[in-house]
C-alpha cells in the first residue's frame, strides 16, 4: 500500500497537461536537492506554483530578547537565496474570478488539514492561501487540487497572477453585463502562455461589471476592464473600457485608460501585445521599478498605446482568441432551486441583522446573495466542507470567494435564507456586518509574511472584536465605513482603498522600537477603487482602537447630511485630519508603558529582526534559465523511467528534454517558434546549428546532430541500452545549450 | 502497518479558568525557553477569532500544539506532523508521549498552574492520511478495510496503556473527514503513570 502515492490514485482525475507540469516541478524539487539547480532559478520556480516563502525562514527568529537560529535539519540545503529548505512555507493557490464548487472545496479542506495548519486564508484577490506547508508535500497536494481542476501555476512569481472579477458578477444590479465568462477566458488564455513568461515582475489582471460599484477594483490594476455596451451599426456590442498601469504599493497609481472600447473580440489579443510590450521593455534591473505601472508612467499612455497597436498587428493569429465567444450564448449559472420569495416573513432580530448587511438582492426575483463573513478571512478544514454541503443543498456550485476575504454563496432562493442563516450559524460561519466596519480586511503581516512591519492580523482581530461589542449601537454613518490594513508599505491589505487604512511602520523610543501604524485616511473603494486616501501620520500600533474612535466620533458629530467619509475628510484637510491623531504621536517611554513595545497579540517585544528577504517580485532570471529548467527535470524524468525499467518512456522523456531545451533556445532569439516538434528543431537546425553558432570547439556539430537524428529518425523499440544511449545524448545536448546561451548571450541573467 | 502522514491526539480540559489568549505569551515564552527538548517550537499562531474551532497553536517542525474548542470540546491537541516513526504503533506512542508531555507542562506551567486540568479517561485520535487510511466505511465482506486494521491495532495498544475496560469507537462518518476514534478509558491513570509505562515500552 505505502508505494501507491496520490500520483498514482489520481492519475485518472488530472487533466494531462497539470499531471505533467507538476511532475516536472517535483523533478525540479530533486534536482535541487541534488544541488544541480541555481538557488534562483529554483526559487522563480517555485513561485510560478504558489510555493512561497514564510517569515522565519531564513533560519532566524526574534524571540523577544534575542535573535536566535532555528534548528532546521539540513541547514545547508536551501530553496531560494537565504531560503531554508525545510523552513515551512505558505502555498497560494489561484482562484480565476473566486469561482469556487463545493466539491473544490472538499478537497482544499482535506489539503488543508493534511499539509497546513487545517486552516484556509481567503486573500485580497480572491486566492486562497495554506501556511506552514512543507515543501515536500507541495506535490502531492497540488495533484489533489489539479484532480478538482485547480491550478496553483503562476499565483506567485513574476507572473499574470490571478484574475479577479466582481463577486457579483451575473447577478449584479448595476452591471453592463456579466464579466465572468470573459474573465475566465483570459486567465485561460493567458495562464503559462509563452508571451508571458518573461515579466520583470508581477501583473494583476481585473474584470468588473460596472463603474460605480468596488467590486471589481480595475482602477488599481495593472490591467482592468470595465464591461460596456456600446451601439455599433445600430446594434448592441459588448467590449470593455481597459485600464492599464494602475497599482498600489508603496506608491499607488490610479490606471489609465489604455482603450475607451475594446471591443470582445479584441480582448484576448490587445492583452497579449501589453503582454509583449512589458516583456520587451519593462525594467527587469530595478525591481521597485519594473511593474508595467512605472513603464506607462516612463514612456507615456499615448505612446504605450501606440506600442501596443504596433504590437497587436504583428502578433501571429490565434483561434483561442475568439474560440470562447461562441461559448458565451450558452454560458450560465443554474440555480439548485427555483426562485422564491421571504414575502414578509419575520425573522429573529439576530437573522434580520445579518439579513440587513450579509444579504444581496440579486438582479433575478426571486434570489439572493449571502455574504458568509470570515473573520479575518479565515475558516477551519470542517467549517470547509460544511460549508460545502451548505452550498451544496441551497446553490450548487455558485460559489465564489470576494476581495474583502469573504465566501458568497449566489442564487439562495428568498425563502430558504432563514434555515440557509441558521445552518450558517450552526458551524460558527454566520456572523453579521459582511461589508461594515466590522468587516476589516488585513494581509498576513508579521504573522507570516517575511516583509511584515507590524501585525495587521493582530490589530484587525482586536478592532473586529471591540467594534463587534459595539456594533448595534454605532451610527450608520460609521458602520458603513471600511477598514483595511497592511503589515507594510507594500499594500497588500488595500489599505489605500479604505476610508480607514493603516499601514505598519516602526518608530523609536529611547532605545526601544515601537509598533506603529500609519493612518490613512479617506480612499475609495467604490467606483472601482476610485481615489486613494491621504496618509496622515502614525501612530503607536496599541493606540489605534482610541484613534478609530477618536476619527469616527469626530465623523459623526461633523459630517454635514449625506457627507461622505472621504468628502469629510476632503473637507478638513489633511492638516485637520493629523491633528485629530496628533495626541496619539506622543511616545511613552519603555518603562512607562511596556505594553506599547509589544504589537496585537504578540508579546514579544518587538524588534525589525524578523524581517527577511520578501519574495513579491520573485527572482529575475532571464527567460532561458525558466525554459530550460524543465528540460532537465524531464531528463531527470527519463533517467527515472529508466531505472524503472520503462525505456519507452525514456526515451521520449529524453527527446522531449532536448526539444524543450532547443526550445529555450530558439526562443532567445524568435519568441513565436510555438510548440511543435518540428518547426522548433526546423528553427534550431538554421539559426544555431547551420551557423554553427552551436558547435564545440573540439566536438564540432555532435551534440546537435544527437537532437537532429532522433528527431528524423525515432527509434520505434526502444530497449534499455538505446534509452540509456539516449538520455546521455539528451544531457550532453542541454549542457550544450547553456553554453551556446551563454556564449550568444541572448538574454543576459540579470542581477538582483 | 505504516505511520499516518500525521497522527493528532486531543486530550480534554476537565477544568480551564483562564482566557484563552493567556496561552500566546505562555507559548512563546516555552519557545523561548526550548521546553520541549525533543521538538523544535517555531512559532504562535492566534486564531481565536475562529468560532468553535482551533484557537491558538504553537507551531513546531515536528509537531503543533493546539488549544482547540472544536465542537465546543475545549482540549489541547497535539498534531505531528512528521518523524513519528515508521509503523502505525510507533507513532502513536510518539504522538502520546509528546502530547501527554505537553499536558504537563500546561499543568504546571508558571502561569497557568492550578487554572487548568487535563483528563486522561477520554480522548480523540485522528489519523490524517486520506491516502493510506481513508475513512471508508467498512466494506462489510469480511475483508478488512485500513480503517478496521488501523482500529485493531490502536485498540490494542490504547486498552494496554489505558486499562482493559478502555474502548475504542470510531466517530466521524463522513469520507471527507480524517479517520477518527474516541478513546474511552474509565480506570486510566494518571499522566505521570501513563508516561512512566510509555517510556518501558518504548
Ligand atoms: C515587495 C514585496 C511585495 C509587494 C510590493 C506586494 C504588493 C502587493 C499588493 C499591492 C497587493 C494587493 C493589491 C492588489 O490586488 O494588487 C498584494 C497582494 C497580496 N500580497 Fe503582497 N506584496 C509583496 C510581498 C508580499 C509578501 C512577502 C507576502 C506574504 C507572504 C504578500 C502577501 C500578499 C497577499 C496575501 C496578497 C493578497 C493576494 C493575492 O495575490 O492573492 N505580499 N501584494
Ligand atoms: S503589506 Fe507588507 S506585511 Fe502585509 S503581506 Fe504585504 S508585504 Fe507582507
Amino acid at each position: 500500500m505505502s508505494n501507491i502515492g496520490w500520483k498514482d490514485v489520481l492519475s485518472d482525475d488530472m487533466p494531462v497537461e497539470l499531471a505533467h507540469e507538476i511532475d516536472i516541478f517535483e523533478g525540479q524539487m530533486e534536482l535541487m536537492g541534488q544541488g544541480k539547480l541555481d538557488e534562483k532559478v529554483f526559487a522563480e520556480t517555485r513561485l510560478r506554483r504558489g510555493v512561497y516563502g514564510q517569515r522565519y525562514d531564513n533560519g532566524q527568529r526574534h524571540d523577544g530578547f534575542e535573535s536566535r537560529e532555528l534548528a532546521f535539519e539540513e541547514l545547508e540545503r536551501f530553496k531560494g537565496p537565504d531560503t531554508l529548505w525545510h523552513a515551512p512555507g505558505m502555498q497560494r493557490i489561484k482562484v480565476p474570478s473566486g469561482g469556487l464548487t463545493p466539491k473544490q472545496l472538499d478537497v482544499l479542506a482535506q489539503v488543508a488539514d493534511e499539509y497546513s495548519d487545517g486552516i484556509l486564508h481567503i486573500t485580497t484577490r480572491q486566492d486562497i492561501q495554506l501556511h506552514f506547508v512543507h515543501i515536500e508535500d507541495t506535490p502531492d497536494m497540488m495533484r489533489r487540487l489539479a484532480s478538482v481542476g485547480i491550478t496553483t501555476r503562476e499565483a506567485c512569481g513574476n507572473s499574470v497572477r490571478n484574475v479577479t472579477c466582481c463577486h457579483l458578477a451575473g447577478v449584479c444590479r448595476t452591471e453592463a453585463f456579466d464579466a465572468t465568462p470573459y474573465s475566465n477566458a483570459f486567465a485561460d488564455f493567458l495562464l503559462g502562455h509563452d508571451d508571458v513568461q518573461d515579466f520583470g515582475r508581477k501583473f494583476k489582471p481585473a474584470f468588473s461589471g460596472c463603474e460605480s460599484e468596488a467590486c471589481g477594483l480595475v482602477m488599481m490594476h495593472d490591467l482592468g476592464y470595465l464591461a460596456q455596451i456600446q451601439e455599433v451599426d445600430g446594434k448592441p456590442k459588448r467590449g470593455f473600457k481597459v485600464f492599464v498601469g494602475g497599482g498600489l504599493g508603496t506608491v499607488p497609481h490610479q490606471a489609465k485608460v489604455l482603450s475607451e472600447f475594446t471591443p470582445e473580440e479584441e480582448i484576448l489579443p490587445q492583452a497579449q501585445a501589453v503582454s509583449r510590450v512589458f516583456a520587451r521593455l519593462g525594467e527587469k534591473r530595478n525591481r521597485n521599478r519594473a511593474r508595467i505601472k512605472f513603464l506607462v508612467a516612463k514612456v507615456g499612455i499615448e505612446e504605450f498605446r501606440r506600442l501596443v497597436e504596433e504590437e497587436r498587428k504583428t502578433l501571429p493569429h490565434d483561434d483561442r482568441w475568439t474560440a470562447y465567444l461562441d461559448t458565451l450564448p450558452h454560458y450560465e449559472e443554474k440555480p439548485t432551486r427555483p426562485p422564491t420569495f421571504l414575502n414578509g416573513q419575520v425573522g429573529s432580530s439576530e437573522f434580520n441583522q445579518w439579513f440587513e448587511t450579509n444579504v444581496y438582492s440579486q438582479r433575478q426575483d426571486g434570489y439572493s446573495v449571502v455574504t458568509v463573513n470570515l473573520p479575518l478571512g479565515d475558516l477551519t478544514s470542517k467549517q470547509t466542507w460544511e460549508l460545502a454541503d451548505v452550498a451544496r443543498k441551497y446553490v450548487g456550485d455558485n460559489v465564489r470567494s470576494t476581495v474583502e476575504q469573504n465566501i458568497v454563496l449566489r442564487w439562495v432562493s428568498d425563502s430558504d435564507l432563514p434555515n440557509l442563516y441558521e445552518e450558517l450559524k450552526a458551524i460558527g460561519l454566520g456572523d453579521a456586518g459582511a461589508g461594515t466596519i466590522v468587516d476589516i480586511t488585513a494581509c498576513p503581516g508579521t504573522d507570516t509574511c517575511k516583509l511584515g512591519i507590524a501585525s495587521s492580523r493582530g490589530l484587525a482581530g482586536e478592532l473586529r472584536t471591540r467594534l463587534t461589542v459595539k456594533s448595534a449601537s454605532l451610527p450608520d454613518a460609521i458602520k458603513d465605513l471600511k477598514i483595511k490594513i497592511s503589515g507594510c508599505f507594500n499594500s497588500c491589505g488595500q489599505h489605500h482603498v479604505s476610508d480607514i487604512g493603516f499601514f505598519g511602520n516602526s518608530r523609536r523610543s529611547g532605545n526601544f522600537k515601537m509598533p506603529h501604524f500609519q493612518v490613512v485616511l479617506g480612499g475609495m473603494w467604490r467606483e472601482n477603487a476610485g481615489s486613494y486616501g491621504l496618509a496622515v501620520g502614525a501612530v503607536p500600533s496599541k493606540t489605534v482602537p482610541e484613534v478609530v474612535d477618536v476619527i469616527t466620533n469626530r465623523y459623526v458629530e461633523e459630517r454635514s447630511k449625506g457627507e461622505t467619509f472621504q468628502e469629510w475628510i476632503g473637507r478638513i484637510g489633511k492638516k485637520e485630519a493629523r491633528s485629530m491623531i496628533q495626541p496619539f504621536m506622543k511616545l511613552p517611554d519603555f518603562e512607562q508603558q511596556p505594553e506599547f513595545f509589544s504589537d496585537w497579540g504578540d508579546p514579544r517585544v518587538f524588534s525589525l529582526g524578523d524581517i527577511g528577504i520578501g519574495e513579491c517580485a520573485g527572482e529575475v532570471v532571464s527567460l532561458f534559465s525558466m525554459e530550460i529548467s524543465p528540460a532537465e527535470s524531464e531528463a531527470f524524468e527519463a533517467q527515472v523511467a529508466l531505472d524503472e525499467n520503462d525505456p519507452a518512456r525514456a526515451d521520449a522523456m529524453a527527446y522531449s528534454s532536448m526539444v524543450k531545451a532547443a526550445r529555450a533556445l530558439v526562443r532567445t532569439q524568435f519568441l513565436d517558434v510555438g510548440d511543435s516538434p518540428d518547426r522548433i528543431v526546423e528553427e534550431f537546425k538554421s539559426r544555431f546549428f547551420d551557423t554553427e553558432l552551436f558547435f564545440d570547439q573540439y566536438a564540432k556539430g555532435k551534440f546537435g546532430q544527437y537532437l537532429l537524428d532522433r528527431h528524423n529518425n525515432p527509434n520505434p523499440n526502444p530497449d534499455n541500452d538505446s534509452a540509456h544511449r539516449l538520455i546521455e545524448e539528451a544531457l550532453l545536448f542541454i549542457e550544450a545549450t547553456h553554453v551556446c546561451e551563454s556564449k550568444v548571450g541572448g538574454n543576459v541573467l540579470i542581477e538582483i | 502497518m505504516i505511520a499516518p502522514q500525521r497522527l493528532c491526539v486531543k486530550f480534554y480540559f476537565e477544568e480551564l479558568s483562564v482566557d484563552v489568549d493567556t496561552f500566546i505569551p505562555v507559548f512563546h515564552r516555552w519557545i523561548r525557553e526550548d521546553v520541549v527538548s525533543n521538538e523544535m517550537l517555531l512559532d504562535v499562531a492566534d486564531y481565536k477569532h475562529i468560532l468553535d474551532g482551533p484557537a491558538i497553536f504553537l507551531i513546531g517542525h515536528e509537531a503543533d500544539y493546539v488549544v482547540d474548542f472544536t465542537d465546543g470540546k475545549p482540549g489541547l491537541l497535539y498534531v505531528r506532523k512528521r518523524d513519528a516513526g515508521p509503523s502505525l504503533s510507533d507513532a502513536l506512542g510518539t504522538t502520546l508521549t509528546q502530547a501527554l508531555n505537553g499536558v504537563k507542562l500546561a499543568e504546571n506551567d508558571v502561569e497557568l498552574a492550578g487554572k487548568l486540568k487535563l483528563r486522561t479517561d477520554g480522548a480523540t485520535i485522528v489519523l490524517l492520511d486520506r491516502l493510506s487510511y481513508p475513512n471508508a466505511s467498512s466494506n462489510g465482506d469480511g475483508v478488512s478495510s485500513a480503517a478496521d486494521a488501523a482500529q485493531a491495532q490502536l485498540a490494542e495498544n490504547l486498552t494496554a496503556l489505558f486499562g482493559s475496560d478502555a474502548t475504542l469507537t470510531r466517530v466521524a462518518n463522513d469520507e471527507r473527514e480524517p479517520l477518527t476514534f474516541e478513546l474511552n478509558a474509565p480506570s486510566a491513570p494518571n499522566v505521570d503513570t501513563l508516561l512512566s509505562q510509555l517510556e518501558s515500552v518504548n
